[in-house]
């Protein structure tokens, strides 16, 4: 953060960001329009920003950011953006309320807090449990629902949300075994069949999860399919290995 | 345990493939029982053996891989060791493939019987390079483990010690083999003291109904509905628990506990399982299977194979089907030389000996595709067939296997009816069984010869038998659809089928399995069968008239000549088969034909009679129309068969013949396999009324075309 840069100067250096990426070039008449205020006291902060080196600028030519300049309002106008977050999904405000918000609080608060909220919004984002907005729970709290109630049962459905993702995060690409070649080899990872019988009688047979498959062949007629697991052949309907879920375990050798 | 007179029941159980069936002839030899089970289709074969001071009698159960309601075979293997108590349970168990095998092992424990695992084909698991280390493997799995080679008859005398030390020693049992988890036990538990002061119930261990409640199992459900006291309470729980352990796990509890089951078995592998060399059976497995399920060859392969299997029974069976019906000919003149003319003479020669005939006859054929499908079943070739075939019969709603009994039909609809039993699904076997009367057997190619000979010019003849093939399997798809859906819907069987290794199948295990059915067949079926053949014999021979006779035999001795005696004859038996119920029946069902083209006296009588055999409409058309001449083929009887028929109707006859009512040992045989009259009934039924439907189209159609 540039030392010394007053609230203000931080809205001119956004806004000739903003202008500049959306529309090219930033002029002094855009500028004023952006910020509501008249073209003098742009041209003033202008040059004010000029002598600090964080823009060019000519009289009557087009506002560019000088490279440290552009990083000074890289990182105002990402702390702007995660303070309008917090306010708008972890609080639960509205978008028109939070963007005001965003805008007063970001001059106002001091360095440090400012760093530890956007830490804070950047970690209930990544957070698979999204347990810091508890998908809204709080903003119910907030409308007078009493605390802790319904939580076991969101914690279930997140449990249960969580689930195919947790392979997803080790970045696996998951498949259904009707789409796995003969030769290769896959590991299932979830096993969902139409009826209950059916189901049973994988498990019983062994498709489990966990377990390792490989596709041996394909019948003449293009279905069924014959898979080797736990030391036997199996056949299996491709519809039938439509509904399990597997991982690729490297290419056949 | 005291054991009464030293008898003892072993139940022997496995997984199908495992050499099961080596094990029990090696532990029984010849001497062997086999009927049903009470209520189902599930074949029950019993075995005895005395060792030592012990009489055994080993009850080998069906073939399964696992103890659900979902399967007939699991619910007669559990019933039978839940009902029955046997003093031991024998688990065959394929060595070379110890994780699946040992799934059932897991859950025999569960019920509470002695168990002794017999690691069978262990000479094969050796070779495959597997060691095991016995002791350890025994104490984890608490069982005693006896090595053996079935079919070397190696290990036997050892597993027959480790049954008598199993069923006299005091061990208690090891119940909760596998520990499913904190929270399934903790629910197992609750559901388990709810269980505990139900009389009715004290049969099962509370343990095993808990974890089959938590399964979901349909049959366990019910027993609890029907006998326990607090039945609400306890399947309230038992939900309630599956919700619980659901949310917990989001997948049923059923898949838990088999993904446990399986937890527990290969950590027991684990410690005292090795595995030092390559896997060089299965390596040959492998490459034999790619040729034979290969893209490109395995249907060819397949098609061969089914060709030479239809070759087999049919070419190869021909011959002894011709000395038996010489043999039975020449009897039955024999016993018309001796005995008087009468009633008896009749009853004898042309009801019993030719009834007793029309059983044997079909033995050859029965004996021979037997010995084929043993073969197929026995070498692993059968799982493939259906592999291959699936894709097709699956879209009819049937199983991969329906094909091969199907296929057999165009031979004969008898040994067709029986090979559906490797139909694991009842639905399925039901529905297959329906159908295959429509596949037009041999017997019902002596009638399409006469009439497409007599109708048809030599040039189209060919092509009009063969459309006649072609409808009947546009039928049976059409109405195994039908069926399918409506009359026996459910989801189709799910095809999680194992493919097991080739093997050579022994001599002894093929004859014996030959040897089963077709005394099953004598012995079953036989006896409707010749029950209905002097039915049948009755019904075209009274009433008779006396005085016809009396008349007809003056005439013959005034005759000039051979020729004329041949005639008056003729004329005579005509006449006295008009008379008799069959021609009265004949003539009621001519009224009923009428619509579709047949509403002759004589087609009536004919397709009546054709019901004892599909090939006596010929030998009663010749009696009707060629008086005296009753040789199917004869150029008279063509001549007078075209003053009754057109083209049209004879292409209506034929397939009137091809659709309607199955032969009266079909029935005997629907009746047998599926133990009740109600499908043989529905089967005439259905038969009877899609040949007039169809009939009625074919002629309606004709005639609008101007073909009439």
């Amino acid at each position: 953060m540039a030392k010394g840069l007053s609230a203000s100067l931080e809205d001119y250096l956004e806004a000739i960001l903003t202008l500049t990426e959306g529309e090219g070039a930033a002029h002094v008449k855009r500028i004023a329009e952006r910020l509501e205020v008249t073209m003098p006291s742009v041209t003033g902060a202008l040059q004010s920003l000029a002598e600090r080196r964080l823009v060019n600028y000519r009289p009557y030519g087009a506002v560019t950011l000088t490279g440290r300049g552009r990083k000074v309002a890289k990182r105002v106008s990402v702390r702007h953006d995660l303070l309008n977050r917090f306010f708008e999904e972890v609080l639960g405000l509205g978008a028109e309320s939070a963007e005001e918000n965003a805008c007063r609080i970001e001059h106002v608060m001091d360095d440090d807090a400012l760093e530890r909220l956007a830490s804070y919004v950047e970690f209930s984002e990544t957070c698979p449990l999204k347990i810091c907005t508890w998908h809204g729970g709080f903003g119910r709290f907030c409308e007078g629902e009493p605390g802790g109630k319904g939580c076991e049962e969101r914690l279930q459905e997140l449990v249960a949300r969580l689930r195919p993702q947790e392979t997803g995060e080790r970045k696996v690409k998951e498949l259904t075994l009707d789409r796995i070649k003969p030769g290769q080899k896959a590991r299932i990872l979830r096993v969902s069949a139409a009826s209950g019988a059916t189901s049973q009688r994988m498990s019983d047979m062994g498709v489990t999860r966990g377990t390792v498959v490989e596709v041996k062949r394909v019948a003449p007629l293009g279905d069924p399919i014959e898979v080797k697991l736990k030391g036997y052949h199996l056949s299996l309907r491709k519809e039938e290995a439509r509904g399990i879920t597997v991982e690729l375990q490297g290419e056949p050798d | 345990m005291v054991v009464s007179q030293n008898r003892l029941t072993i139940a022997l159980a496995g997984n199908p493939n495992s050499g099961k069936t080596t094990v029990f002839n090696a532990l029984t030899g010849a001497r062997q029982h086999v009927g049903n089970y009470p209520g189902v289709t599930v074949e029950r074969k019993e075995g005895y053996r005395r060792f030592g001071d012990y009489q055994l009698t080993v009850v080998d159960l069906p073939g399964t891989y696992s103890l659900t309601a979902h399967s007939v075979d699991e619910l007669v293997a559990r019933n039978f060791i839940v009902d029955e108590r046997p003093d031991v349970v024998v688990q065959v168990v394929d060595a070379s493939n110890l994780e699946r095998n040992l799934y059932l092992g897991t859950q025999i424990m569960e019920l509470k019987v002695p168990l002794v695992l017999a690691f069978n084909m262990s000479d094969v698991a050796d070779s495959r390079g597997y060691r095991f280390d016995y002791e350890r493997l025994s104490a984890l799995l608490g069982a005693p483990i006896v090595p053996t080679v079935g079919h070397k008859g190696v290990g036997i005398d050892d597993l027959l010690r480790a049954v008598v030390e199993v069923a006299s020693s005091e061990r208690p049992l090891h119940e909760e083999l596998v520990h499913y988890g904190r929270d399934i036990e903790a629910e197992i538990n609750r559901l388990g003291g709810f269980l505990e002061d139900e009389q009715g119930l004290d049969k099962y261990p509370p343990r095993w109904v808990a974890i089959k409640l938590l399964e979901g199992d349909e049959e366990i459900r019910e027993k609890v509905r029907r006998s326990a006291v607090k039945a609400d309470r306890i399947l309230a729980g038992a939900q309630a628990a599956i919700g619980r352990l659901q949310k917990l796990y989001v997948d049923p509890p059923a898949v838990v506990i088999a993904e446990a089951r399986y937890g527990f078995i290969s950590g027991a592998c684990e410690e005292a399982v090795r595995i030092s060399t390559v896997e060089a059976r299965h390596d040959m497995s492998d490459r034999i299977d790619t040729v034979l399920t290969n893209r490109a060859l395995g249907l060819p392969i397949f098609l061969v194979l089914m060709w030479l299997v239809f070759q087999l029974t049919f070419t190869l069976g021909a011959p002894p089907m011709g000395w038996i019906e010489a043999f039975f000919g020449w009897l039955s003149e024999l016993v018309a030389g001796v005995l008087p003319e009468g009633y008896v003479r009749s009853l004898l020669a042309d009801g019993i000996i030719a009834g007793v005939g029309g059983v044997l006859v079909f033995l050859p054929n029965i004996l021979l595709l037997f010995l084929a499908i043993a073969f197929l079943e026995d070498s692993g070739y059968m799982a493939r067939a259906a592999f291959i075939m699936d894709r097709i019969m699956h879209k009819i709603g049937l199983h991969g296997k329906s094909f091969i009994p199907l296929l057999i039909g165009f031979g004969c609809t008898i040994p067709a009816v029986m090979a559906t039993r490797m139909l694991e699904n009842r639905r399925d076997r039901i529905v297959t069984i329906l159908v295959s009367p429509l596949m037009s057997c041999g017997a019902r190619l002596p009638v399409y010869v006469l009439l497409s000979g007599a109708f048809f010019g030599p040039a189209v003849a060919g092509n009009v038998i063969f459309s006649l093939y072609i409808l009947g399997i546009v039928l049976a798809v059409l109405m195994g659809k039908l069926f399918r859906r409506y009359l026996l819907p459910g989801p189709s069987t799910p095809f999680v089928m194992e493919l097991p290794p080739y093997r050579l199948p022994t001599a002894r295990g093929l004859l014996i399995h030959m040897w089963q059915r077709g005394w099953f067949y004598l012995k079953k079926a036989g006896t409707i069968i010749l029950a209905m053949s002097v039915v049948m014999w009755a019904l075209s021979t009274f009433p008779r008239r006396k005085e016809l006779e009396g008349q007809y035999a003056s005439r013959i001795e005034a005759a000039a000549d051979e020729e004329e005696v041949a005639h008056l004859e003729g004329e005579l038996a005509q006449k006295q088969l008009e008379l008799s119920f069959a021609g009265r029946i004949g003539k009621g069902l001519a009224h009923v034909l009428k619509p579709v083209g047949l509403g002759e006296w004589k087609i009536g009588t004919a397709l009546f009679a054709g019901f004892g055999a599909k090939e006596i409409v010929v030998s009663t058309l010749g009696t009707l129309y060629s008086l005296g001449e009753s040789e199917g083929e004869s150029e008279a009887l063509r001549g007078a068969l075209k003053e009754d028929l057109s083209p049209l109707k004879a292409y209506v006859f034929m397939v009137f013949v091809l659709i309607y009512v199955p032969c009266v040992a079909s029935v005997a045989v629907i009746k047998r396999e599926t133990n009740s009259w109600r499908w043989p009934l529905f089967a005439i039924g259905y038969t009877t009324v899609l040949a007039w439907v169809v009939s009625l189209v074919i002629y309606q159609g004709g005639v609008l075309l101007g073909l009439a």
